[in-house]
Parts: structure tokens; C-alpha cells; sequence
């Protein structure tokens, strides 16, 4: 038995699941055995006397964790010595949930994966299901979505900004952010009939059309949102406990973070370019015009510039959608790529005949297809490679979720770093378990 | 793999879609014709296969040369970003499993998918690791979920499920509703036993209860 497993679970406390616990120490012990060979001759004799080495469970409950991470921390005092992250704590196998489920019935679980910005995975997954089927969407819709995806990244900005400030001791941005959010919930609410898991999005289209009164307060919560930002900016662009605690911490390279495959503001806080809205425009980013943030620091602090910039800056595009959107229809006129409207449905027996068909059997990608379609999410790089048989379930769903590909970023940035920052980098790096565990 | 698993559905094999020419979403950056023909000139038969569909082209590759594969695309074409790897249960009889690699060359503005074919005999790729870094948690992920066994990865740990877990949840013939007792949980009180079946009145048995219940009065009346 291993020495670290052996002094953590010093009463036989694993009992459960206990050959993945001890894998997860043994692992952490024999990472980087290197380092601790080298500290092996300096201490040969000293036998750590301050009694500084120490192995610390933080998680998979734990509020500074943002969800159900766990980190397993070898500690010399202060400093993160070694860290092994452990995931999978909401692991609901979502991908084999697709294989059994239609392509249009998958998409409300679309929701539960990053359960901040849900509207932005379900227009991920319809995208991804209409590349693999070939179908183009009406530009009404095009626009919705694309102005709907912004308020979803302001939306998922806004609880990063008020949860990480909460973790270096700021209450009250806290409360500011969450008055925000209240906002855009209820025009989510008006678009979408719900105000949480929307759902709003569908294969060929979107589900409904906008109100008036949705045109309304997008417009007036576009308009007024940048100010509310720059009234934050005025507390936190040069606050000295919070530039104290977010500046040189988690610094990563651009060689690190390329190599890492970090995504998202991440990348961009460390002066890549990088963003699937210019790389690969997809809805309607290309006819609009807004600038992508770079900071080149690569520190928390620049993190939190780039994020407050993209907030500023899905105000704009939202104003030029509301200004480019015409009238006109919001989903395929084809029974056998989507749903028809509801007024076909109630009124005429083939309306019928196609919602119930398009329910049971649905899209229907030629066999073999498999494709692949990203989206900027507001954590990142969001894709969906699809692979179809055929038939209306698709053969293999595959997530290509931020949230994950960020977390093993943070295994690294952790080490080296000191306990105290510890939540800071967890807040930085913005993770959705939900996503992140499938 | 025990003798209850199995499963049977129509593998997806043969005839591929006709190349897709107007895609309304397909991207400029899969346009990846030229590297394609690097990689053609450089490792010749060992290029399997180039297949199209809505503008993605997939290079598939045998095993062997995965790894040169990966070290030319990185070091002379310069794709330097790994975004993702997926693996897939194609369900035939003869090379079962595909990993496809999705990398992209940030520079250049290229998506290049990579894929790569695995027997049920074999079961093993060379790891990615120490070429792109990003891979580790990736293939961990494609052994947890598929089994398939990357030599030389640094922490050939699963990446959801627990170590106590036997199975490979995406291969087929693994049951949508789990495997009755393979995942055990926590006792339901401090004295309960483990409660082995997260499902089990889906495979038809009764959950077994912490406590007594009371005999029903309006029963006994009729």
C-alpha cells in the first residue's frame, strides 16, 4: 500500500469505492516523482520536523468548488505541491442518452449540460444536427439565435463575474449581477416560456417567433446593460484588493495554453486570437461587426478584462440584430426537417400527419454522415460530432465540451500556485460540472 | 465482459453518403485538400482512406503511423491545437472501434480530423500525449468510455466513472439503464447496507426501503 493513501485513509474511511480512491492518491503520489526525489536528498535527514507536507481532499462538495469538482492537494505549506483533479461526480452518460433518443428529443438535455448559458447548447446541438442533415435555416431565425446566443454569454458572464468576485470576498457584485440576470431571465422567459432550461431553439428553426414586447426589453436591456458594466468597472478595474488578489495569478503562456487546448476566454487572456465565431463563422457572425477582446498577460486579472469586454461587446451585436432582423418565417417549410407550425397541426389532418412523424421518426441524416459543428459558448469551444445511421437517432453523439477541456488546464495552473488562490483559479477558469461531466 | 451484455443492431458499415457539395454549413476550414496531399505523398499506402461529407475530410490511417501522422501535422504543417478526440463503436465485426482526432491549425486557420481504426484484438493505440498535451484527459476519456487502452499515456486512470467499475458504458452492447449492482452507492442510513442498484425497479426489482411501511388499511376493506 502506498504511503499517501495509506496516511489519508488512516481509519479504512474508503470503503466505498475504494479502488478508485486509491488510484487517485497513488496518482498523485507519483506524479511528478521527479520533485520529490529531489527533495528526498535535501530532507533526508530532516524528516519534515514542521510537519509541513500535507494531502488535502477539497471536494466534490465544497461551494469554492462551482459544482461537484474534487482536488486531490499535496500541500508544503501554503504552495500546491502536486494536484489531481477528479471528475465525474455528475456524470450522466448524456452521449449514450442521445443514441436512444431522437435528434429533436435530445435537445432539452441540451440544457442540463452548461446549465448557465443553456440557450447557447441548444443552438450548438441544432447546428451540429443540421450540418449532418444539410439543412439551412430561414435568416429570421439565424438572427434570433444569434442575438439569443449573446444574451446567453452576457447570462453565464454575469454569474462568473458575481461567483468569482464572491470568491476573493466581494458580496455586494454578487447581488449587483444576479439584479442582471433576473433581467435577462425575463426575456428568456418572454422568448422562450421558460425562464431556465429554455429550450427555445429547434431543428430547422426556432421554436417561436419574437414578441414585441421581447424586441422591447432586449432592446432596452441592450441599450442599458453597458452602463450598469461601466458602473462595475468604476469599483473593480482598479480595486487594490482585487487586482492584489487576481493579478500574476494562474499565468499562463501562449504556448501553454495552446498546448493545454484551453478554450474561450482563457485562450483569448493569454493573447490568442482564437474565438469559432471568426475561425469558423457560423449563424450570422459574419455579416455582423464586433471585435473579439485579447488581453496578453494571461493572468486572472486579464481573464476578467477579456470577459468584462464581451460583455460590452454581445450588447452591440444584439443591437445590430435587432437592427438587421427582418420579418419573415422562423423555421424550414419542410415537414421532413422540421416541426411545422402549430397553426398547420391544429388545423389540418397533414400538419398532423407530419408532427406526429417528425415526433416519433424526426430528422433523418443519410447513412454514414458524420460531421462535426462548433460554436463559441461563452466557456469556450463548443462542438457536436455527429454520426448518423440512418435512421432518426443518431448513431454516435460526441460533446467536445469547454468545461472539460479547460479543467485539465487547471490541474496544471493549480500546481505551484498557493492554497489561497486556489479558488480564484477555480473561478477564473469558469467550469460547469454539468457540461464538463457529460 | 460478462454473457448477458449483448446487443444487436445494424453495424454502420458500407455504402457512404454521396460527398455533400453545398452544405450550407460547411466551413473553410475543413478545407484541408493540400495537407492531405502531404500526407499522401509522405506515407502513401498507409493513408487508408479520405472520405467527405459536408466539406470535412477524414484521413484515416492505420495505427501504425498515428503517431508520425500526429508529429508531421504539428511540426511541419503546424497544427498545434488538439480540440478534441472522439471515439466511436462502429459495431462490425472486423475493426470495431474508430478514434477520430479533430485538430486545428490556429495560424492557419485548418480543422483536420484524423482517424484511425481499432480491432477488437488489439485494443491499443499509441498515446498522443507527448505530442499534444491537451490529449491526456481526452484518451482517458475514450478508455473509459470505449476501453480502448493508449500505450504510453502518463495516467491511464478512468475519466468519469469510478475505478470499481467494470464496464465500458458507449461501447453497444452496454444496456441504457446500467448494469444491475456495478455501480454501488453509499448506504441510505447509517446502519443500511449498500444499496447496490441505482435502478433497480427498472430491471424489476423492488428498491429495498430503510424503513417499515405501514399495512395499508383501505386494502384490507375491500
Amino acid at each position: 500500500m502506498s504511503s499517501i493513501a495509506s496516511y489519508v485513509d488512516q481509519n479504512n474511511t474508503f470503503s466505498f469505492w475504494p479502488r478508485h480512491n486509491q488510484a487517485l492518491y497513488q496518482r498523485l503520489e507519483s506524479k511528478h516523482a521527479w520533485l520529490e526525489r529531489s527533495k528526498v536528498k535535501a530532507a533526508a535527514d530532516e524528516e519534515d520536523p514542521l510537519d509541513n507536507e500535507m494531502v488535502l481532499n477539497i471536494g466534490p462538495q465544497h461551494p469554492a468548488t462551482h459544482g461537484v469538482l474534487r482536488c486531490a492537494v499535496k500541500l508544503d505549506g501554503e504552495r500546491i505541491e502536486k494536484c489531481v483533479l477528479d471528475i465525474g461526480y455528475l456524470h450522466r452518460g448524456i452521449e449514450k442518452l442521445a443514441e436512444a433518443k431522437t435528434y429533436q428529443e435530445f435537445m432539452p438535455y441540451t440544457d442540463r449540460m452548461d446549465y448557465l448559458s443553456p440557450y447557447s447548447t441548444n443552438v450548438g446541438w441544432c447546428l451540429a444536427v443540421e450540418k449532418a442533415a444539410g439543412i439551412a435555416i430561414p435568416d429570421r431565425a439565424a438572427w434570433i439565435r444569434t442575438m439569443m446566443c449573446e444574451l446567453a454569454r452576457i447570462s453565464s458572464h454575469l454569474l462568473w463575474l458575481g461567483v468569482g468576485l464572491m470568491d476573493a470576498g466581494a458580496v455586494s457584485v454578487f447581488l449587483w449581477t444576479f439584479e442582471q440576470r433576473e433581467n435577462i431571465y425575463t426575456i428568456f422567459d418572454e422568448v422562450a416560456g421558460a425562464r431556465f432550461t429554455v429550450s427555445h431553439s429547434r431543428i430547422g428553426g426556432v421554436a417561436t417567433d419574437l414578441s414585441p414586447k421581447a424586441i422591447h426589453l432586449l432592446d432596452s436591456f441592450s441599450k442599458d446593460f453597458p452602463k450598469v458594466v461601466e458602473g462595475w468597472e468604476k469599483l473593480l478595474n482598479r480595486n487594490r484588493i482585487w487586482i492584489d488578489r487576481s493579478q500574476g495569478v494562474g499565468v499562463l503562456s501562449p504556448e501553454e495554453v495552446v498546448a493545454l487546448g484551453m478554450t474561450g476566454p482563457n485562450l483569448r487572456g493569454s493573447g490568442i486570437a482564437h474565438d469559432m465565431r471568426t475561425f469558423e463563422p457560423y449563424l450570422k457572425y459574419s455579416e455582423l461587426d464586433y471585435d473579439v477582446p485579447i488581453r496578453t498577460e494571461g493572468d486572472s486579472l486579464a481573464r476578467y478584462f477579456v470577459r468584462i469586454a464581451e460583455l460590452k461587446e454581445s450588447c452591440k451585436i444584439i443591437q445590430q440584430c435587432l437592427q438587421a432582423m427582418q420579418p419573415g418565417p422562423i423555421r424550414v417549410d419542410d415537414a421532413k426537417r422540421s416541426y411545422p407550425s402549430k397553426d398547420e397541426v391544429y388545423y389540418s389532418m397533414e400538419g398532423m400527419i407530419h408532427d406526429f412523424m417528425y415526433t416519433s421518426e424526426g430528422v433523418t441524416p443519410p447513412r454514414g454522415a458524420r460531421s462535426y459543428h462548433a460554436i463559441e459558448a461563452p466557456k469556450g469551444e463548443l462542438g457536436f460530432m455527429i454520426e448518423s445511421d440512418g435512421t432518426g437517432h443518431p448513431w454516435r453523439a460526441h460533446l467536445n465540451s469547454p468545461s472539460f477541456t479547460n479543467l485539465q488546464g487547471l490541474e496544471s495552473m493549480l500546481e505551484g500556485a498557493v492554497m489561497g488562490d486556489m479558488v480564484i483559479l477555480i473561478g477564473t477558469i469558469d467550469p460547469v460540472m454539468g457540461e464538463a461531466d457529460k | 465482459m460478462s454473457e448477458s451484455l449483448k446487443f444487436t443492431f445494424t453495424p454502420v458499415d458500407g455504402a457512404k453518403p454521396a460527398a455533400a457539395s453545398s452544405n450550407p454549413h460547411a466551413k473553410a476550414t475543413t478545407e484541408t485538400d493540400d495537407d492531405i496531399a502531404v500526407l499522401k505523398e509522405k506515407f502513401g499506402d498507409s493513408i487508408c482512406e479520405v472520405s467527405q461529407y459536408a466539406g470535412e475530410r477524414t484521413v484515416r490511417v492505420t495505427p501504425e503511423v498515428l503517431k508520425r501522422v500526429v508529429y508531421l501535422l504539428r511540426d511541419e504543417l503546424a497544427y498545434n491545437y488538439l480540440a478534441d478526440i472522439a471515439g466511436i463503436d462502429r459495431f462490425t465485426d472486423e475493426d470495431r472501434y474508430a478514434v477520430v482526432y479533430n485538430i486545428v491549425s490556429i495560424s492557419r486557420g485548418k480543422r483536420f480530423f484524423l482517424m484511425v481504426w481499432v480491432d477488437e484484438s488489439a485494443m491499443s493505440l499509441d498515446s498522443i500525449t507527448d505530442v499534444y498535451k491537451a490529449a491526456n484527459w481526452n484518451e482517458r476519456e475514450v478508455f473509459d468510455m470505449f476501453g480502448i487502452v493508449f500505450a504510453g499515456h502518463p495516467d491511464p486512470r478512468r475519466m468519469f466513472m469510478p475505478e470499481d467499475f467494470e464496464h465500458h458504458p458507449l461501447r453497444k452492447e452496454f444496456p441504457l439503464l446500467g448494469i444491475p449492482g456495478s455501480l454501488p452507492l453509499p448506504p441510505n442510513t447509517p446502519e443500511g447496507a449498500l444499496n447496490y442498484d441505482p435502478f433497480s425497479a427498472a430491471h424489476g426489482n423492488k428498491p429495498s426501503k430503510s424503513y417499515e411501511e405501514p399495512v395499508s388499511t383501505m386494502a384490507s376493506k375491500n
